[in-house]
């Protein structure tokens, strides 16, 4: 009853490289990787006067899940799934309808932060204060299940391929280019939707604010999603090698002082997987954290590209727009994109741009 | 980079690390699985009042600080305390020492449903008291999913190490560890540790009851008068390595994995679908190179829902002319979450090394809508070479994983 016998088929030549071959954004710039190019082109903050416990916050602008994705089917959707699901539509409107010919051979690998805390939270809130500890909304439940923005993602648009959800704060993105990647090398589909995903609430900014004592920096929100898959694949297609990750590292740490170590051992490992010397690094797209580790690495200051002054911290979603960042540049050359995680992990990603 | 035209390499599991509601560590699961052990007993994590059942299957006797020797087990959620400790006892169980984990390049990967909501509803009851400004710091702190991995990381003092969390619902652990197979297989690296990790939390308690799918005793999958699932809690990690690693430190080697298949309905949010669950299976039979008929038992996500169970056995009977005995553990472990099909990959482990079938317990009378032979009540001795594991998420998140007996020569 089953064709089982034929081995693996995997699409993916050993010798054949990942790209991305296209980009969405939906940022506090706007809808569209347009706006956030121009924005961080640019330089302006888009952080604002916020009522939460932060003084400002950067968050999209006349962003709701109806106003994004209609009336139909958002009635219960809350912010990061319909960011998930507006940032994957933005990417497969720009591609074209034959991204999807083959819907179980497309991955999506989407990171969050812990899925949404403002409809966890909502969820124990309306159970510890209704007359019966189970009166909540059956149709809310989903939202609190932290797969739902990845899985509604894949519903909302009819992609039937691997579909996995990836969790690693400020590393989530390149933690998810580096699954996504394994997916592909592993022949479980054809090509990754991978990014992330991110939500401002007022739950996220009470846990941030209380969590770092008062110190974090303001929040912001948003999503980006890249189209990774092998360049012979793109080429097929007509599509171009925005960028090639030739190699993604991450290190751990213990001790409270040990990220800068950490990171600069990560950035040179990272280097090494790619064979690429320091000295051809054009530029450093950083989440502004331990820059001195890279410093030490490359063994001079680089230029740097930095969003989060300007998109506040996306947490998830932070490693996603650098990724974004350095893409949408402009440059050629390498570029590094680089992430601390005070949990104790750190990583970095080498960019080669065409 | 992938060494270009090197050949895949074989994947093998020699650690399990294990928390469970009918055990800590391998060798009180492993008696709890002979001897159909049930972990249910009312819920004490939350106050149940109000409901007008509330059995659970929680791990009552896990004291953190016997197994974390390097973390302030006060600095972890219940959930991360689940997973360092399972790592650490996996990492024991592998006979590898800490020094010689560390010198090598390694993956942590740990699924989840609900990482650390547990903290989570606390903040809430605490926030709805004393306000938002009043939210305790360490906790807000280490309620995030990413701790699941990154306390693993911390508790072995692991440096060249690659950590993230899973949190792809219920079908988590079989994503996680078949990303250590990729991960292992394509020379990346060198081991991996890789499972799932929940704790029992009102969140997920409320959301399942008003739903109806709550059993009000026991669980009983494939029963036909199921009343439903239980929730559960726990983790279990498997440390998994290159055969050539695990053969050149002399190794126990409980089971190779072959392979796994993902899919995803994109269909319902909360609702499985047969075929879509089908043709996950055969991806998984394809992936591993094997055929249904190689197959000697499923170990099935059979949560003991109505919806779950139908659909779960349809789909096998799809996939295989006759199918092999369908056993859930759920029976016996409840519905651990994010756990649950990493504690399941475990169970399929020790039953090839110790030969034979974990058996479904709570059970009368299969419901002849899913006829499958479930090894009602008792173990059933066997020889296994080839087993498969199913698990299913919310959003139609399907990942099946295949794992074999070690044999030399493939």
């Amino acid at each position: 009853m089953t064709a089982a016998t034929e081995p693996r088929l995997s699409t993916l030549d050993a010798a054949d490289t990942l790209v991305f071959s296209a980009w969405s954004a939906i940022s506090p710039f706007g809808v569209g990787a347009a706006a956030f190019s121009d924005g961080v082109r640019a330089g302006a903050s888009a952080l604002a006067p916020s009522d939460g416990p932060f003084p400002s916050a950067a968050l999209v602008p006349d962003f709701s899940a109806r106003q994004a994705l209609g009336r139909k089917g958002t009635r219960s959707m809350d912010r990061v799934t319909a960011l998930a699901v507006g940032t994957v539509g933005q990417l497969l409107e720009s591609c074209g309808p034959g991204l999807l010919e083959h819907p179980e051979r497309v991955g999506v690998v989407l990171g969050t932060g812990s899925g949404s805390v403002q409809s966890i939270m909502d969820f124990t809130r309306d159970a510890l204060t209704g007359d019966k500890p189970y009166h909540v909304d059956p149709a809310l439940f989903p939202n609190t299940v932290m797969n739902r923005a990845a899985g509604q993602s894949a519903i909302w648009h009819r992609i039937k391929g691997p579909n996995t959800t990836i969790a690693g704060g400020a590393l989530t993105g390149l933690l998810a280019l580096s699954y996504a990647s394994r997916l592909l090398r592993g022949g479980h589909c054809d090509r990754v939707l991978v990014g992330a995903a991110e939500e401002y609430s007022t739950q996220r900014a009470w846990l941030e604010w209380r969590g770092s004592g008062g110190t974090a920096a303001p929040l912001g929100e948003g999503g980006a999603v890249f189209l990774l898959e092998a360049e012979s694949a793109a080429v097929r297609a007509g599509r171009p090698v925005l960028a090639r990750p030739v190699g993604t590292r991450f290190r751990g740490f213990f001790e409270a002082d040990g990220a800068r170590r950490a990171l600069t051992d990560c950035v040179r490992s990272a280097l090494a997987q790619a064979g690429v010397d320091r000295d051809e690094v054009v530029f450093v797209s950083t989440d502004g954290a331990e820059e001195a580790a890279v410093v030490d690495a490359l063994g001079r200051t680089p230029e740097w590209v930095r969003c989060a002054p300007l998109v506040g911290d996306t947490s998830a979603a932070a490693a996603g727009f650098q990724l974004a960042a350095a893409i949408a540049a402009g440059r050629s050359g390498h570029a590094l994109v680089t992430g601390v995680e005070r949990d104790g992990t750190v990583g970095c990603t080498v960019l080669e741009l065409p | 980079m992938r060494d270009a035209g090197r050949q895949p390499r074989r994947v093998v599991i020699t650690g399990l690390g294990v928390v469970t509601s009918i055990g800590i560590g391998v060798t009180e699961f492993l008696a709890g699985l002979r001897e159909g052990r049930s972990g249910v007993k009312p819920i004490t994590s939350f106050d149940t009042t109000g409901f007008s059942h509330a059995n659970g299957c929680e791990v009552t006797d896990f004291d953190p600080a016997a197994w974390l020797e390097r973390v302030d087990p006060g600095e972890l959620g219940r959930a991360s305390q689940f997973s360092a400790a399972a790592a650490r006892m996996a990492v024991a169980d592998a006979a590898m020492g800490l020094d010689e984990l560390r010198g090598k390049r390694s993956l942590v990967s740990v699924g989840t449903t609900d990482a650390e909501s547990r903290d989570l509803d606390n903040l809430v009851a605490d926030q709805l008291r004393d306000g938002p400004e009043a939210l305790d710091p360490v906790v807000a702190r280490r309620s995030t999913a990413g701790r699941l991995s990154s306390s693993v990381v911390r508790e072995l003092q692991l440096t060249d190490v690659e950590a993230v969390t899973i949190p792809t619902a219920c079908a988590a652990g079989n994503y996680a560890i078949g990303y250590g197979f990729d991960a292992i297989r394509e020379g990346e690296v060198e081991v991996a540790l890789c499972g799932g990790a929940d704790a029992v939390c009102r969140k997920t308690f409320t959301g399942f009851y008003r739903l109806g799918t709550i059993a009000p005793e026991v669980c009983q999958p494939f029963e036909k008068d199921r009343k439903g699932i239980l929730t559960g809690e726990g983790a279990g990690i498997l440390v998994m390595e290159s055969l050539e690693s695990a053969l050149a430190r002399g190794a126990r080697i409980y089971a190779e994995v072959l392979g796994y298949g993902l899919n995803c309905d994109a269909n319902h949010p909360v609702a499985p679908d047969r075929d879509s669950l089908a043709r996950c299976i055969e991806l998984a039979h394809r992936n591993a190179g094997v055929k249904p008929e190689d197959i000697d038992f499923v170990s099935a996500h059979g949560t003991g829902t109505k919806a779950n169970d139908v659909t779960e056995s349809g789909a096998i009977r799809q996939v295989f002319d006759t199918p092999p005995p369908v056993v859930s553990i759920k029976s016996m472990l409840g519905h651990s979450m994010g756990a649950a099909s990493a504690l399941a990959s475990a169970a399929c482990a020790l039953a090839i090394q110790e030969g034979f079938i974990p058996p479904t317990i709570n059970h009368h009378e299969t419901d002849p809508e899913c006829g499958v032979d479930c090894v009602p009540n008792v173990a059933r001795p066997a020889r296994l070479d080839v087993v498969q594991n199913n698990a299913l998420a919310f959003a139609g998140n399907n990942a099946v994983l295949i794992l074999g007996r070690y044999r030399d020569a493939v």
